[in-house]
C-alpha cells in the first residue's frame, strides 16, 4: 500500500486516504449509458454505502471497481478507476490481478457446491498460497464470526448452511485471499433481520482491517453501518450519476442537495 | 388448427383413393390378366445371378413379377419353410435338421441344381504368393500357419477373411477346404478369422490389405484381387478357377448352387425354373458362374 | 363444474395409463427375451455358455469373447469421447462467442443424424486403412477402429447432455470464481465442471448406453472375429461384439434352435448391461440430489 493517491473531494474528508477512486467514469451497455461522469472516492478502512433508487447504476458502479462489468459482452467503460496510483482499466492491467486485490460478496449467498473447508481454501489454492491452509481457513472463518458454528463440520457441504451462515462463509471466502477492498452488492437483501444484523456487525468489526463498499437499497442499513455515503440518481435518459457524497451522518441529517433530502425523507424512490 | 387437420386427412384419403384406382390401371397396360408374383430369396452368392435371371425372364413374360433378395442361404431356406417365399436360393445343400424342420411344417422341399460355382481364394495383388495346395489353405485358415514367410511370401502376418457363418460358402469352405472333405476332421476356422457381413467387405479388405487372404464365389472376384492357383496336393498341377477348369474337373474347389421349392413346382414357378435350366444358363456364364452342361 | 372434474379425471387416467404402458412395454420385451433366451441354459451346459469359444454352427456357444469384445470397444470409445466431448461442451457453452455457438450447435446435431451405415462405410474405407498404416496392425478392422467410429457416434449425445449440465450450473458460481481472482480457465475447470459433474457422468453413461447397443457400424469395422480380447494389444486386433453377433446370425437361425436361443440369451446379457449402466447414471443423479449438491 502506497497510500499516496490524491483525493479530489468537494468536501474535505477527515483522515484523508483514498483506497479507490473513480474519475469521470462512464459505463455503457451497448448504446445505453448506465453511468454518467462519476467522480467517487472510497476512503481506506471505512465503510462506504452506495444508495439510490432502483436502476440508478449502484451495482454497475460497484462492479466497475473490480472490472466485473466486463463479463457483460456489450459493456464499455470510459474514464478512470484509480487503485494504487494506477488506472485499473489501463491496457496493461490484468483484471484477474485486480479481482485478487478487490474481493466481492454478492446479493445472494453463492458458496461453491463443495465442503466448507474447500470453499475457503479454493481461492488460496488458485492463487498459489504457500502457507498453512488449515490455519488460513480457521483464521478466515473466525474473522467472519463463523468458526464457532462450523468448526465441527468443515468437511460438510457449504450448501447445508443457513442463508446467513452461507453469506458469512462468502465473506470469509473473500477475506481468505487477503484483499484490500471488499465490495458488497446488497449483501443482506436475501437474509432475515437477525442474519442481517449479524452481517452488519461483522462489517463494522472487519472495517478495522478492510475497506468496504456496500450497495444497499435499505437506507436504515446505510445509516446504521456506513461511515461514508454516496447517493446516486438517474437522469431523464436513465443514466445514473452521483448526486453527492459525504460522511453518512452529515448526508442523512443535513443533505446539501434537495434531491438527496427528498430521497432520504421518502418523498420518492 | 383442427381445420388444418381436416384438410390433411382429406388429402390423405384422396391420395389413397387415387392410388387404389391407379393400381389396376397400370396392369391393364400389359397384354394379359393380373400380375403374378414370384418371391425369391436366399444366398448372397446367388443373388446377382438370380437378379439377372429375374430381369431377363420378366422382359420375356410381362405378366410375371419376380422379386429377389439376399440374406444368406439359411435365411432363404427358413423363409421358404415359413411359406413367405416361393423359391429359396442356396449355395449349399439343405441340412438334415432343416429338412426335418420343413417336414414338421408340412413342407417337403425339392432341390434344383441351377448352376455351378468355383470358390476362388484371393489375396492382395502385391502379395508374391500365387499358388497354394489345399492342405496349405487348410493350415492357414485353421490358424497353423500365421505368416506369409512360411509360404514363400514376405514377412507379414496373415489376416484371414471369411463370410459370416450364415453363408453357404462358409459351410462349404469349412467342410471341403479346411477339413479337406474328411468327415472325421474336427478342424474349425481359427478364432482370429475376420467374419465379414458381405462379399463387398471381403473384396474391400483384400484390395486394401497386403496381409489379407479371402475366399468367395468366382462371380464376386474383381480384377483388383489376385486369384490363387490351387492344387489338391504338392505333386499335382496348380489350377486357376475358370469355367473350363470347373467343367473338366481340374479345379478342386467347386460346388453346385441350388434353388429349393416347397414341394414340386407348379405353374409359373415350374416354367421359370425350366427356363433357368435351359436358356437362362447363357447368363450364368456371363456373370462368372459355371453353366450346367 | 361436475363436467370439468370428470374431464380432469379422464385426462389424468389417460396419462397414467400411458405412463404405465411404457413401463409395461419394457417389461414385456424383457419377458419375451427371457422366454426366448432362457431355454439355452437347459440346452447348453453352463461352462460351454460362459466359455471362450463361439462357434454356433458347431455347438460352441461361449459368449465370453462377445461380452468382452463389446465392453472393450465401448469403454475405449467413451474413454476417448469423454475428454473430447467435455472439451467441446465447455467450448460451446463457456468460451465460444455467440455466432460460433450458433454454427456449432446445429452442426453437432447434424453429426447425430448421420446413419450408422454411412459411418460404417466411412470406417471401412477410410479409418481402417489409416489404423493399419499408422498403428502398424495386421488389419485395419480392429477393436480400436470400432472404438473410433463409436466415439464419433457417442459425441453428439455426450456433448449435448454435458452442455445442458454446464448450462444448469448457476451463473453465481461463475461470478464467485471470477470475483475471487480466478482466471476463466480456473473458474471453468475448478468450479463449473465439478459443479456439473453429475450431469457429465450422466452424459457419459447415456453415451455408453448408445455405444454398446450400436450394431451396423461396429459390424462393418471390427472384423467380427470371435476371439478373446485379453492380450495387452487386444485393441489392435479384431473383435466381435454382442450386437454384431446377433445381427449377423439372427437371419440364418431356425426358430427354436439352440443357436436361436443363444442369440436371445446374448440379448438378455445386453439388456442387463444397458440397464445397469442406466441405473448407475440414475444413481449418480439421485445421490447428488440427496446431498443437496445439485444447484
Amino acid at each position: 500500500m502506497t497510500g499516496s493517491a490524491v483525493c479530489q473531494t468537494s468536501r474535505p474528508i477527515p483522515d484523508a486516504g483514498c483506497a479507490i477512486e473513480a474519475r469521470s467514469l462512464h459505463v455503457y451497455y451497448g448504446i445505453f449509458r448506465a453511468l454518467k461522469d462519476v467522480d467517487l472516492q472510497i476512503e481506506r478502512q471505512k465503510i462506504t454505502a452506495i444508495i439510490g433508487p432502483s436502476g440508478c447504476g449502484k451495482s454497475t458502479m460497484l462492479r466497475s471497481f473490480n472490472r466485473m462489468n466486463e463479463l457483460v459482452p456489450s459493456c464499455r467503460t470510459e474514464g478512470k478507476v484509480m487503485f494504487r496510483n494506477r488506472n485499473i482499466y489501463d491496457s496493461g492491467v490484468d483484471p484477474v490481478e485486480v479481482r485478487r486485490r478487490i474481493g466481492m460478496v454478492f446479493q445472494r449467498p453463492n458458496p461453491f457446491p463443495k465442503s466448507i473447508y474447500e470453499n475457503i481454501a479454493w481461492g488460496a489454492r488458485i492463487n498459489g498460497y504457500r502457507g498453512h491452509l488449515d490455519e488460513l481457513v480457521e483464521e478466515s472463518l473466525r474473522l467472519a464470526a463463523l468458526w464457532e458454528d462450523v468448526r465441527d463440520k468443515l468437511q460438510q457441504s457449504a450448501l447445508a448452511l443457513s442463508g446467513g451462515q452461507q453469506q458469512r462463509l462468502c465473506i470469509a471466502r473473500a477475506i481468505a485471499i487477503r484483499p484490500e477492498i471488499i465490495l458488497m452488492d446488497e449483501p443482506a437483501s436475501a437474509l432475515d433481520p437477525i442474519a442481517t444484523l449479524k452481517i452488519e456487525e461483522l462489517m463494522r468489526e472487519l472495517a478495522e482491517r478492510y475497506t468496504f463498499v456496500v450497495v444497499t437499497h435499505n437506507m436504515q442499513q446505510a445509516a446504521r453501518v456506513s461511515h461514508q455515503t454516496a447517493f446516486f440518481m438517474m437522469d431523464a435518459d436513465r443514466a445514473g450519476y452521483l448526486v453527492e457524497q459525504g460522511p453518512t451522518r452529515d448526508l442523512f441529517t443535513n443533505p446539501r442537495d434537495r434531491r438527496t433530502e427528498d430521497y432520504i425523507t421518502g418523498r420518492f424512490g | 388448427m383442427s381445420r388444418k387437420l381436416v384438410t390433411l386427412y382429406t388429402l390423405l384419403i384422396v391420395a389413397c383413393a387415387a392410388m387404389a384406382c391407379a393400381e389396376p390401371g397400370s396392369t391393364t397396360g400389359a397384354d394379359s390378366g393380373p400380375l403374378r408374383a414370384i418371391e425369391n430369396k436366399g444366398s448372397d452368392t446367388l443373388v446377382n445371378l438370380a437378379l439377372a435371371w429375374a430381369e431377363a425372364y420378366m422382359n420375356l413374360h410381362r405378366e410375371i413379377s419376380i422379386s429377389v433378395t439376399g440374406g444368406g442361404s439359411g435365411t432363404g431356406i427358413a423363409a421358404m419353410m415359413n411359406g413367405t417365399v416361393d423359391i429359396a436360393n442356396a449355395s449349399r445343400e439343405m441340412k438334415a435338421e432343416e429338412v426335418a424342420a420343413a417336414e414338421a411344417n408340412g413342407i417337403s422341399p425339392v432341390e434344383h441344381i441351377v448352376a455351378r460355382d468355383a470358390i476362388a481364394v484371393v489375396v492382395n495383388p502385391s502379395n508374391p504368393v500365387d499358388r497354394l495346395t489345399l492342405s496349405q489353405v487348410s493350415a492357414i485358415y485353421s490358424g497353423q500357419l500365421t505368416n506369409w514367410s512360411q509360404l514363400g511370401g514376405e514377412d507379414r502376418p496373415i489376416v484371414l477373411l471369411s463370410r459370416e457363418s450364415n453363408s453357404g460358402t462358409y459351410v462349404y469352405f469349412l467342410e471341403n477346404v479346411i477339413r479337406l472333405g474328411r468327415s472325421e476332421s474336427q478342424l474349425l476356422f481359427s478364432p482370429d478369422t475376420l467374419l465379414m457381413p458381405s462379399s463387398e467387405g471381403i473384396s474391400v479388405e483384400v484390395r486394401q490389405n497386403p496381409n489379407a487372404i479371402g475366399y468367395d464365389g468366382l462371380g464376386y472376384v474383381t480384377a483388383d484381387q489376385k486369384v490363387i492357383a490351387l492344387a489338391v496336393d504338392a505333386g499335382m498341377p496348380y489350377v486357376l478357377p475358370s469355367v473350363a477348369t470347373v467343367n473338366d474337373g481340374s479345379y478342386p474347389v467347386s460346388r453346385p448352387l441350388f434353388m429349393y421349392t416347397a414341394g414340386e413346382p407348379e405353374g409359373e414357378i415350374k416354367e421359370y425354373l425350366h427356363w433357368i435350366l435351359t436358356e437362362g444358363q447363357i447368363l450364368t456364364g456371363e456373370l462368372g458362374f459355371v453353366p450346367l452342361q | 363444474m361436475h363436467n370439468s372434474r370428470w374431464s380432469e379425471f379422464a385426462v389424468e387416467s389417460l396419462i397414467r395409463v400411458l405412463g404405465f404402458s411404457t413401463v409395461g412395454l419394457v417389461a414385456l420385451i424383457f419377458v419375451f427375451l427371457l422366454r426366448e433366451g432362457l431355454p439355452v441354459l437347459s440346452e447348453v451346459a453352463l461352462p460351454n455358455f460362459l466359455g471362450r469359444a463361439w462357434y454356433p454352427t458347431f455347438g460352441s456357444f461361449g459368449i465370453l469373447p462377445l461380452v468382452l469384445g463389446s465392453v472393450l470397444v465401448t469403454v475405449t470409445a467413451i474413454a476417448i469421447a469423454l475428454p473430447l466431448g467435455l472439451a467441446t461442451a465447455v467450448f460451446v457453452r463457456e468460451v465460444a462467442p455467440g455466432w460460433a455457438r450458433e454454427i456449432l450447435k446445429p452442426m453437432i446435431e447434424v453429426l447425430a443424424g448421420i446413419p450408422s451405415v454411412v459411418l460404417g462405410f466411412f470406417g471401412m474405407t477410410m479409418v481402417a486403412p489409416w489404423v493399419r498404416q499408422t498403428l502398424g496392425t495386421a488389419t485395419g478392422l480392429t477393436a480400436i477402429t470400432g472404438s473410433l467410429i463409436l466415439t464419433y457416434m457417442a459425441l453428439p449425445t455426450l456433448i449435448s447432455v454435458a452442455e445442458d449440465a454446464l448450462d444448469a450450473v448457476p451463473k453465481s458460481y461463475r461470478d464467485a470464481g471470477l470475483a475471487m481472482g480466478a482466471t476463466q480457465w480456473q473458474t471453468i475447470w475448478r468450479v463449473i465442471v465439478p459443479a456439473a459433474r453429475s450431469g457429465i457422468v450422466t452424459a457419459a453413461m447415456l453415451a455408453m448406453g448408445r455405444a454398446i447397443g450400436e450394431t451396423m457400424a461396429v459390424m462393418m469395422v471390427t472384423g467380427n472375429a470371435a476371439r478373446m480380447p485379453t492380450e495387452w494389444d487386444a485393441l489392435l486386433r479384431p473383435v466381435r461384439t454382442m450386437t454384431a453377433t446377433v445381427a449377423a446370425e439372427m437371419g440364418e437361425v431356425a426358430k427354436g434352435s439352440t443357436h436361436y436361443h443363444a442369440l436371445f440369451a446374448i440379448g438378455i446379457v445386453l439388456f442387463v448391461i444397458t440397464f445397469a449402466i442406466n441405473m448407475t447414471a440414475a444413481r449418480a443423479i439421485f445421490a447428488k440430489r440427496r446431498r443437496g449438491g445439485l444447484r
